[in-house]
């Protein structure tokens, strides 16, 4: 079976660059599914979870994006985020505290935020795509 | 002449400084090393951003409100020039040829009936031009560390100059910057940041291989376009300030180098005269005893 390369680029880093078999990406109008062959398409992508599975459909990773774009060809994939986290590493009572105290605030800038930690939230609950 | 007590502290006191200049270095080194790293890490997003955008830019030509970080504001009047240097000193002309390029820059826009207003970033620029051009500075960004705090730091200054831009307050945006070409040179580069400029011939030669590929966008260009414009001029500032940051580090430990050679040159000079004077004190009490003894 075929593979496609990869990347998760973040500004201080390069997160993650392996051959995989299928990568999930939040984009801004739906989620895209990605496999070895895909077409070409450049999006921009909302906060939520980029899932990336080996060739046999395991998950291996997934990681948490807070927007970004998502740069695709039949051989390679892109992904250049502004913030990246791994889903595990999140911490489910710090964000809901996050969130708390956004609420209170007000302005074009928290409610920003508060998107973004929403959608972390629903980050940790969410299950669906584990298993593809 | 000094007599031996004198020079005595005074070598010492050259050992002390060798001591600290030495050390230094080697921090400057050990620091070096992890700019560069942190300034190497951040090479692919930005060459990829940068590949995007010029895959993009062709698909706007004129428009409102975001798509004008591409395409200037139509006037060539009003200027921004962002000085970046170091927070601190003791790295040779890192900081002070930074000022000399932008005082001379401010000076030949100015000559040519620009408005120039500056926005310094790091200590040493701002503490600089607080004295000389004190009206012109709009705001001052000092301790960013940015090897620490990372791309948030990039941000802020990023964040405010769209600000500034959206508002109309300038027409272009030029930074001063050093750049880090190896451990032991630094080159004053301007650069150009609103508008931005992808006329680069290299760019353009990568457009033309591409050119074939054609891309669906999704949900369109011009969404795209806007939301990579704002993060363009972020991740350039971000370059800019950790190239500037590895060159800080490098400038310093060249600096830091000299000093602690001309300490050790000094020591031994002040030795040989330590010799000497010892050689020609005893030389005298012995002239002294033995003419002394004669006269007996």
């Amino acid at each position: 079976m075929a593979t496609i390369s990869f990347d998760l680029v973040s500004p201080e880093n390069l997160v993650f660059n392996d051959e995989v078999g299928t990568i999930i990406v939040p984009g801004k109008d739906g989620d895209l599914g990605i496999l070895p062959g895909h077409s070409k398409v450049m999006s921009s992508l909302r906060p939520g979870r980029v899932m990336v599975y080996s060739e046999d459909k395991n998950l291996i990773k997934s990681f948490f994006v807070s927007g970004g774009f998502a740069e695709i060809n039949p051989e390679k994939c892109i992904v250049l985020a502004e913030s990246v986290v791994e889903v595990n590493s999140l911490e489910k009572t710090s964000i809901e505290k996050e969130i708390q105290e956004l609420e209170n605030k007000e302005g074009k800038e928290s409610e920003e935020q508060l998107s973004v930690a929403k959608a972390k939230l629903e980050a940790i609950n969410v299950n669906y795509y584990d298993k593809i | 002449m000094p007599s031996l007590k004198d020079i005595k502290t005074q070598i010492n006191s050259v050992g002390s400084t060798k001591k600290i200049t030495s050390a230094m270095k080697m921090v400057a080194a050990s620091k070096l090393r992890r700019s560069q790293e942190k300034a190497e890490a951040a090479r692919p997003y930005s060459s990829r951003l940068e590949e995007m955008l010029s895959s993009l830019a062709s698909s706007a030509a004129s428009g409102e409100g975001i798509i004008k970080l591409l395409t200037g504001t139509g006037n060539d009047q009003n200027y921004i020039v962002v000085p970046v240097s170091a927070d601190r000193g003791l790295c040779g002309g890192f900081n002070s040829s930074i000022n000399r390029e932008t005082f001379k820059l401010v000076k030949s826009l100015e000559s040519n009936g620009k408005k120039v207003q500056l926005m310094p970033v790091g200590k040493k620029s701002r503490d600089f031009f607080n004295r000389v051009m004190k009206d012109q500075i709009i705001e001052s960004f000092v301790d960013l560390n940015v090897s620490s705090t990372g791309y948030e730091s990039a941000l802020n200054i990023s964040n405010k100059l769209q600000e500034l831009y959206f508002e109309g307050k300038f027409d272009k945006c030029i930074l001063v910057f050093n750049k880090f070409k190896s451990a032991i040179s630094q080159e004053v580069t301007q650069q150009q940041l609103i508008p931005l400029d992808v006329s680069n011939s290299e760019k353009k030669e990568e457009k033309e291989n591409s050119s074939n590929a054609i891309y669906d966008y999704e949900p369109d260009e011009e969404t795209i376009l806007k939301d990579l414009l704002p993060k363009n001029v972020s991740i350039q500032i971000f370059k800019v300030l950790l190239e500037s940051d590895a060159g800080e580090q490098g400038a310093r430990m060249a600096a830091m180098d000299n000093a602690t050679r001309n300490a050790g040159e000094m020591i031994d000079s002040l030795t040989l005269k330590y010799n000497r004077t010892r050689q020609a004190f005893i030389t005298k009490e012995l002239i002294e005893i033995i003419s002394g003894a004669e006269s007996i």
